[in-house]
């Protein structure tokens, strides 16, 4: 069971040397900083190797977050930092994943569904999978605005960026995700008839 | 703005001024285009806040948390040595040399002083036994060895970590 606390309370209580408060304030963020990592890197092994880091990295500097934004801002300032340091290492091209290839690489990925059984296959699942074949960045600011509970001002300071910037992003980030979707459903529309 | 797209955007999200929210809601009222588009990008929004968050795996937390234990076994001894250790260790040797002074001045005989012509005065030292001096010489001596190897050690460390770097 998670915990009621505040996640002011629950830094707090860590800093006290409480490390079961800082367990349920990683319990709290988990599938988001791993959604998050998931947006970058498509693999789910890496994904937690970052969130672990991101979560270790946060306990290590839990003193000097002061409270000026929201934890989970700070907490996202972080896995940008971590996931950008990551694919720089890895040299992922991330431009590619708009290829044509990849595109069909995705498409290729097992979903644990029947391809042939397309009942089984609800909107959010070719949204899902339209958000995988989204740009990095595009993907993580549509995450951050719709899940996240972020504002702008937020994502822009969660990214290193003007807040108009951001805006102009998810404007962008939105049209293409909308195209992706319907070119999805009307790939799988094709594949019925 | 630029488009009708971008114009309904800022207003589902709520991030235009309240002049220019009072506009779109006009437009949206009299221009089928403009309606039209608003119906389709609301359940476009709609479906958006619908994505699902992944789900790491079952031992996520558990493995962060030994993460963390094991960096904390890593901080070496120097970073982990509390500062009331030190301060405590301070105030051994400040006490000890206080009541060692007080030892000194007690045993100095005070009258002679009084005395205004005869200005002699004995200091009474405390007898000191010369096997234990001896002892306690050797001692010493060879802690200061001790501690000359290891402030060296440490230098050379110090040396070659920079020679490194």
């Amino acid at each position: 069971m998670q915990s009621k606390l505040s996640d002011t309370e629950l830094i707090e209580q860590t800093l006290a040397g409480n490390q079961a408060a800082y367990a349920d304030l990683v319990k709290r963020h988990q599938r988001f900083v791993f959604t998050l990592a998931m947006r970058f890197t498509r693999v789910r092994e890496d994904a937690e190797e970052i969130a672990q880091d991101c979560f270790i990295k946060a306990y290590r500097s839990l003193a000097s977050f002061h409270g000026q934004s929201k934890f989970s801002t700070w907490l996202y300032s972080i896995v940008y930092t971590t996931a950008m340091t990551f694919l720089r290492k890895k040299r992922v091209d991330t431009d590619s994943i708009d290829d044509e290839n990849t595109l069909i690489q995705l498409e290729n990925r097992p979903t644990g569904y029947d391809v042939n059984n397309a009942e089984n296959k609800s909107r959010s699942f070719y949204l899902n999978q339209a958000i995988d074949q989204l740009l990095p960045d595009d993907a993580t600011i549509i995450t951050m605005f719709y899940k996240g509970e972020q504002s702008l001002e937020e994502i822009a300071q969660a990214l290193g960026m003007e807040a108009n910037t951001v805006k102009v992003k998810l404007f962008r980030a939105r049209q293409r995700l909308k195209e992706k979707l319907e070119r999805n459903l009307k790939h799988e529309a094709k594949e019925l008839i | 703005m630029n488009n009708i797209e971008e114009i309904l955007w800022n207003y589902i999200d709520g991030s235009c001024t309240p002049e220019e929210q009072n506009i779109i809601k006009t437009l949206i009222a009299e221009d089928e285009a403009y309606r039209l588009k608003y119906q389709e990008l609301l359940i476009l929004n709609k479906e958006f806040m619908a994505i699902e968050l992944e789900e790491p795996s079952m031992a996520f937390t558990y493995k962060v948390m030994e993460g963390i234990r094991a960096e904390n076994a890593l901080v070496p001894l120097k970073a982990r040595i509390n500062k009331k250790i030190i301060i405590g260790i301070a105030l051994f040797f400040v006490v000890t040399l206080v009541a060692m002074l007080g030892m000194v001045f007690a045993s100095v005989n005070w009258s002679a002083v009084s005395a205004p012509v005869n200005l002699t005065y004995s200091v009474k030292m405390p007898s000191i036994d010369a096997g234990k001096t001896k002892i306690a010489v050797d001692g010493f001596v060879f802690f200061d060895v001790i501690l000359a190897l290891y402030l060296l050690d440490g230098y050379l460390r110090k040396k070659a970590s920079a020679r490194q770097a």
